[in-house]
């Protein structure tokens, strides 16, 4: 049960996460992207930074003491966006988009199944297998029906 | 963090060599993102889910703010000029970044990038079938609405496990 309810919760933050890209879409074209994502970037620090302030409770291990490599997950993140930048024009939205989804999760069943960065493995088990087939599926569908609507 | 749908429409240039040496560049990208995710789950099991959230948009924004200081444009609308509700983005991130820190560790990063991506086609069909945010009402198509049901019965898989 509490499986479904994380779940659900990862859908609708995917929800939200459209919502954000839809706003964001607007700035970046009157501002420039690196502007409107560091505006982005930068409210998301504050806004986290207060959530710490009146609501975290206080931890045995602070940021400073893990290891470095672990802090790097931003720099993902701002790659991942000027490559976008760059390549968009170039190969259009759509392709992209597979493009993008193939890779993420190729890079996350592998480090699930090998249980890479200090995750817990998990196996690649026979409903996974069969989850990834129906989102491929599901992919050439959104692919056609976008070639078709222009 | 990804955006996948809005705001990156541009037409495709012709140009297969140019295509063919960007792909295999953005297939990378997206790897970028699960190794992100990767990260960011043990970090907040170790920091707590918040601070590897402040993480993540703290390094972002010095990086940005560095990339823009130096390599940016000098030129364009101030932000103060722009109506406020364009602004509100940064609110909405935290969000997503907080909920990948929580479920990571859980359900892996393969199936919590397919529930992400259910949630934004699902809000997307939605957005467009029935013109919410005052969004025109266009017809969605039989593909698309099959093309969700499909993520649903993969989400439901992942959920049996």
């Amino acid at each position: 049960m509490g499986l479904v309810i994380l779940l659900a919760v990862v859908v609708l933050a995917g929800a939200v996460l459209s919502v954000q890209a839809a706003i964001n879409g607007r700035l970046g074209e009157t501002v420039g992207v690196l502007r409107s994502s560091l505006l982005t970037f930068a409210v998301g620090a504050v806004v986290t930074g207060l959530l710490i302030l009146f609501f975290e409770p206080a931890q045995a291990v602070s940021l400073l003491e893990v290891p470095k490599w672990q802090l790097t997950g931003a720099l993902f993140g701002v790659v991942y966006m000027m490559v976008m930048v760059g390549a968009v024009p170039v190969v259009g939205t759509a392709v992209a988009t597979v493009a993008v989804i193939v890779g993420q999760l190729g890079m996350g069943m592998l480090i699930d199944n090998f249980g890479w960065l200090g995750n817990p493995a998990i196996g690649l088990s026979s409903s996974r297998m069969l989850a990834m087939v129906c989102l491929a599926v599901a992919l050439v569908f959104m692919y056609r029906s976008s070639q078709r609507t222009g | 963090m990804q955006t996948l749908d809005e705001g990156l429409v541009a037409a495709p240039v012709k140009c297969s060599a140019l295509r063919l040496l960007l792909l295999p560049l953005v297939i990378l990208a997206g790897m970028g993102l699960s190794v992100e995710a990767g990260l960011l789950g043990p970090l907040g099991e170790q920091v707590g889910h918040l601070w590897a959230t402040l993480s993540i948009f703290g390094v972002g924004s010095a990086i940005l703010f560095l990339l823009l200081l130096f390599a940016g444009p000098r030129k364009g609308p101030a932000l103060t000029e722009l109506p406020r509700w364009q602004l509100i983005g940064g609110f909405l991130g935290p969000i997503y970044v907080v909920v990948l820190t929580l479920a990571t560790p859980h359900i892996g990063i393969a199936m919590t990038m397919i529930a992400i991506l259910s949630g934004q086609v699902g809000k997307s069909v939605l957005i467009d079938h029935f013109g919410w945010f005052g969004a025109t009402r266009k017809k969605v198509n039989g593909e698309r609405w099959l093309a969700l049901g499909l993520i649903v019965v993969a989400l439901v898989l992942i959920a049996r496990g």
